[in-house]
């Protein structure tokens, strides 16, 4: 039995690499997130291991507000707890350290790092077994005038020891200052990534990152021989409240899980769409199996007259699965790594090269390979297989010959069950209370369902609806764009089953469109109606612009208003929340607010909150009373309500005084600035204005209000190309699982073919024929694709809040190049077996069989 | 339709087909020369083997020679392109095979008139419902060949051959895969197409029964013609061929 499935893969090599083709594409998908994760986090872990090594205790403060890990406020330690713990047994050095991100050299020919870089200021501590920094050329830099840079801001920039350059810090704004040194992170080698190390004296760092007399931690060398828990212990024993200690190995682990929060949702994203392109592939395999065994029903049915059991014939046709899900996989981790390895270039390219060479390949990775390359395919072939096995040895005598199918009653209820489960899912999933990662896993278990419901239900009106929609083929090709009519709606089944996988890939593409149109547009109307300001500058620096330039533009005449704004996680009427403050007595320049009672400038600026009208009931709160607020560090104040505005601004439920931020919060850095320009003075005359206070700041990116949006629109463009490329993967897929059909249609009509040849027919028609048979199955995948897309969307867009996404957009422009685009990929599909149908020699064709 | 000055439909000269090459090779035609007279209704005979079908393939232009000439009508088949013999063959010259003649995604109607269609013509309505009503179909034309007898599915390809009045009319074993009864009435639709409407049929037959319904029966064996019989019986053409298998 083995030799007969393996001569059955041999004698059929066309139609197993096509099968092959789409369990490898999705193995290569899984392979590539994992490995290019593994691959970043070996990276993030050796960086970890190199900064911590050495440290026994790492003395740090706590953020309670910091729930969900994400804030990155890195409250300050007192620089008076790292003399305490110099005093105390068992320590044997102890060193503060500040790495403050965002802080910009510019070289001597006025360039700076970019966003994309990280340019770091770090403190000079003097104990080289905790900083790690070596001195390779030059001096350590000491006093408030001096700094260092690392090796990588030599090569990639004009700089020079002894000259005097600027510095730009997000938290404090401009220096100059003497480059005295070249410093290097790590004892060995550079282990700063290709990151940019901006060294300064501990004071100078203090000053320059705004962590007046205190850093964001203390690293502590005890002893030979002391045990570091013990350590910990008598180091927590001398420590002020909300400042804790914790083991360096603690430490370690906390540093690499923090990139966790990106390279876990980096690997999920990549996994999804490696899950849809191995759930279309399903559905092809699916598809072809099925075919191949329709045609090879007289041939099983002589196996069985032939004393082949049905377990025989059933082991035959899942043992055939189980080889082309082996090979597939096998060829799929292979390119898996190679993508993961062009993935990493890619990266490098952008954020300098890793430490690793290679990228690894964990044997979790390959059972999940294996797993799942293997599991879909030999999923995919159990069906047929079991029907196979059904085959009757009497079938090898019949003239008619068909598969047996289940009864098209069962098959109906079965999917209208399955319907009504996926439909429960989702909507549970988009009602439901349950945080992100609930409802997406919940919604996508829902569309998985609806689209196995779908692909069950379909052939029950594949045929009319195929009917309706090749309705004008005859018109238009005449004989031959009727018997391409005729054959695409002659067997539902197939075609429903070949126009599935489209008809998943059109729809994700379609929902991801729908959702996008609809959040651009949204973004578009609240920008539009809720920004009055005529300029924005944002912190292309990508950590913040220094409050500092604030002061700068508020001395040009040009401009009327110059509003601050800036996030902070606070706690506000006994709730953890991020809050927004801004400089609340220019607010109505820039931003379109609706004050119904009180006013924003009313009251002390620095104990001043507004707050809109639905929570002004929700909290039972009027103009003059107070609310409390408490702070990451320990500050806590009462704030007074100023103003009620009415629902529907720029910041939503409540904002506050920046002020009060500037007092007691962590942040030093702002988030952007608004601008309104002055009476009579345009655009035009302003932005030189404007660009000249900023001066050559690398932090401060300045745009009109118009180029705002349209830079907000250009993102949500860019991430829809991208999930539609990696959606392409599953169209890719469609395309093959058009072309598997029709060629073993082709092969099964050949006496067909053959007879329309003889009769008459040139090969012209023939080609035309098949092409327009494709074309009406994947117009028909296509529209129950686009249909399935758009309900998915609408009901996505509805059940978001709507201050995200409020306004339904139908991208119609799209939809129809969608349309256009499947017709193009139905002629593609369709060119090799149109050809083989073309190329059919009569005679052999009328002699078949 | 017919433009040609000569009385012949379609004639061989000299027509050699090998099949293989050295060891292989077998010369299922060898210089056969043969003409068939429009408005006649010729059979071939012979052995299995003998050349009968590869003889009617190529006087169709379904197949080539390995040299010499065939012509329908006036025109000489070799020097056609594929594209001209496609359109040829859909003009000129009607099929009848011994099986599957249909498509079966397309009714009788449909299939009937399926080499015009295909050519984009009109057909000739008056003239369809003629051999309609002739073949004795006229209410089962709506039904796809699955709903068909074997013996009605053939004289819808019958049907279909004359339909679009082509010069001559090739059929391989038309009834060999029919019972007596229905054999003889494709036969006698055969003939009485010849005689009424001026057809002109070669048919490639076994049964000397059914041979007896021609005008004249050319007997090939080994790729040679070995024999003709005028104005055949069934007994004259049994006794010659059981002859040749002696
Ligand atoms: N494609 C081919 N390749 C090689 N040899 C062939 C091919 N087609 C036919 N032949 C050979 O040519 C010879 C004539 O075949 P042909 O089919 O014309 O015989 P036939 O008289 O129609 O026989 P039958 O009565 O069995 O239909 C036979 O020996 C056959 O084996
Ligand atoms: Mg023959």
């Amino acid at each position: 039995m083995l030799r007969h499935t393996l001569r059955s893969i041999t004698s059929n090599k066309a139609r197993f690499l096509l099968t092959t083709l789409v369990v490898v594409l999705g193995v290569t998908f899984v392979v590539a997130s994992f490995a290019l994760a593994d691959s970043l986090r070996d990276t993030f872990g050796q960086l970890s291991a190199d900064v911590n090594e050495g440290i026994d205790v790492q003395i740090q403060a706590i953020d309670e507000f910091d729930v969900a890990g994400q804030t990155g406020n890195n409250l300050p330690v007192p620089a008076s707890v790292l003399d305490d713990v110099r005093q105390l047994d068992g320590v044997n050095n102890a060193a503060g350290g500040i790495f403050f991100f965002s802080t910009f050299p510019i070289d001597g020919q006025g360039r700076s790092p970019g966003g994309q870089d990280l340019s770091t200021a770090v403190n000079f501590s003097g104990v080289q077994s905790l900083d790690k920094l070596v001195v390779l050329a030059g001096e350590a830099p000491v006093g408030p005038d001096q700094f260092a840079l690392s090796p990588a801001a030599f090569e990639e920039f004009d700089f020079e020891i002894g000259n005097r350059y600027a510095i730009e810090s997000t938290a404090t704004g401009r220096y100059e200052m003497e480059l005295v040194g070249e410093i290097r992170f790590g004892l060995e080698d550079d282990a700063s990534l290709g990151g940019i190390l901006v060294t300064f004296d501990n004071e100078t760092a203090q000053l320059v990152s705004g962590y007046e007399d205190s850093y964001q931690l203390i690293g502590v060398e005890g002893e030979p021989g002391v045990d570091p828990e013990q350590l910990v212990a008598d180091i927590q024993a001398i420590l002020p409240d909300g400042i804790e200690a914790i083991t360096g190995q603690q430490a370690e682990e906390d540093f690499s899980e923090s990139f966790e929060v990106f390279i876990g949702p980096f690997q999920t994203v990549l996994l999804v769409f490696a899950f849809i392109v191995l759930f279309v592939s399903t559905f092809i395999i699916n598809n072809t199996f099925n075919i191949i065994l329709g045609q090879r029903v007289r041939e099983l049915g002589m196996l069985r007259a032939l004393g082949a059991t049905g377990r025989q014939v059933r082991g035959s046709v899942v043992g055939e699965a189980l080889i082309v899900g082996i090979a597939a996989t096998a060829l799929g981790i292979g390119l898996g790594l190679l993508g993961a390895l062009g993935l990493k270039a890619i990266l490098e390219a952008f954020v300098g090269d890793f430490p690793s060479a290679g990228v690894p390949l964990r044997l979790r990775t390959i059972i999940w390979a294996v797993g799942l390359g293997v599991g879909f395919t030999v999923l995919a072939s159990l069906l047929p297989a079991w029907k196979a096995s059904r085959i009757p040895p009497i079938a090898a005598l019949r003239e008619e010959i068909s598969i047996g199918s289940r009864s098209s009653r069962a098959r109906t209820i079965f999917g209208v069950v399955l319907a009504i489960v996926g439909i429960a899912a989702a909507v549970g999933g988009l009602t439901g209370s349950g945080g992100v990662q609930a409802t997406l896993s919940l919604l996508g278990f829902g569309a998985a369902v609806i689209f196995l419901a779908v692909a069950i239900l379909a052939p029950l009106f594949a045929g009319p609806v195929v009917s309706f929609l090749a309705a004008p083929l005859p018109k238009l090709f005449g004989t031959p764009g009727a018997i391409a009519r005729e054959n695409a709606r002659r067997s539902p089944r197939r075609t429903a089953a070949t126009a599935i996988a489209l008809t998943i890939g059109l729809a994700l593409v379609t929902l991801v469109t729908v959702v996008a149109a609809s959040l651009k547009q949204s973004v578009n109307d609240t920008l539009e109606s809720a920004v009055a300001g005529d300029f924005v500058i944002f912190a292309d620096g990508g950590n913040g612009i220094p409050p500092a330039l604030a002061d700068e533009l508020r001395t040009l005449d040009e401009l009327d208003a110059v509003v601050r704004e800036r996030f902070e996680t606070v706690r506000f009427n006994g709730e953890i929340t991020d809050l927004e403050g801004s400089t609340m007595e220019l607010i109505e320049e820039v931003v379109r607010i609706d004050v119904v009672e009180g006013s924003t400038a009313a009251g002390d600026p620095a104990r001043r909150v507004a707050i809109s009208t639905e929570y002004a009931e929700e909290a039972q709160l009027g103009v003059g009373d107070f609310v409390p607020i408490e702070f990451a560090e320990g500050g806590m104040a009462d704030l007074e309500v100023v103003a009620i505005y009415a629902d529907d601004t720029w910041y939503g439920d409540r904002f506050l005084d920046i002020a009060v931020l500037d007092e007691f919060g962590s942040n030093r850095a702002d988030g952007d600035f608004l601008l309104s320009l002055a009476e009579g003075v345009t655009v035009e005359v302003a932005r030189p204005a404007i660009e000249a206070a900023l001066g050559d700041s690398p932090l401060a990116g300045l745009r009109t209000r118009e180029e705002a949006i349209g830079e907000f629109q250009g993102f949500i463009d860019i991430i829809l190309t991208m999930a539609t490329i990696f959606l392409g993967f599953a169209l890719l897929i469609a395309i093959i699982g058009i072309v598997n059909t029709l060629t073993l249609s082709v092969i099964e009509r050949t006496r067909e073919i053959g007879l329309l040849r003889a009769v008459g027919m040139t090969r012209r028609q023939s080609r035309k024929m098949i092409r327009w048979e494709a074309v009406a199955i994947a117009l028909f995948g296509a529209v129950l694709g686009i249909i399935l897309g758009m309900i998915f969307g609408f009901a996505i867009v509805e059940a978001v809040p709507d201050d995200f996404i409020g306004t339904l957009v139908v991208p119609w422009v799209r939809i129809v190049f969608f349309l256009v685009a499947a017709v193009l990929l139905g002629m593609v599909a369709a060119f090799l077996p149109a050809r083989r149908a073309s190329k059919m020699n009569v005679l052999e064709a009328i002699a078949h069989e | 339709m017919t433009t040609t000055m000569t009385n012949l439909a379609a004639r061989a000269a000299g027509a050699s087909k090998i099949y293989g090459s050295g060891d292989t090779e077998v010369r299922a035609l060898d210089d056969v020369t043969v003409a068939f007279e429009r408005g006649r209704f010729s059979a071939i005979m012979g052995p299995s083997g003998s050349g009968k079908s590869t003889l009617m393939h190529c006087l169709a232009g379904l197949d080539d020679l390995t040299s010499g000439s065939v012509y329908i009508g006036d025109t000489e088949l070799g020097s056609l392109s594929e594209n001209d013999l496609t359109l040829l063959r859909r003009t000129s010259v009607g099929f009848v095979f011994q099986a599957f003649n249909l498509i079966p995604t397309l009714t009788a109607r449909e299939n009937m008139v399926l080499p015009m269609t295909l050519a984009g013509t009109k057909p000739d309505e008056a003239w369809v419902d003629q051999i309609v009503t002739t073949v004795n179909l006229a209410d089962r034309m709506d039904h796809r060949p699955s709903e068909l007898s074997g013996g009605q599915q053939q004289r819808v390809a019958v049907a279909r051959a004359l339909a679009s009045q082509p010069d001559i009319i090739f059929a391989d074993e038309p009834t060999g895969n029919l019972d007596s009864r229905s054999g003889a009435e494709i036969l006698n639709f055969m003939r009485n197409a010849v005689d009424d409407l001026g057809q002109t049929i070669v048919m490639v037959t076994h049964d000397p029964v059914a041979a007896a319904y021609s005008d004249r029966v050319v007997v090939l064996a080994d790729g040679k013609i070995v024999d003709e019989i005028l104005e055949p019986t069934a007994d004259t053409v049994f006794d010659k061929l059981k002859a040749l298998g002696d």
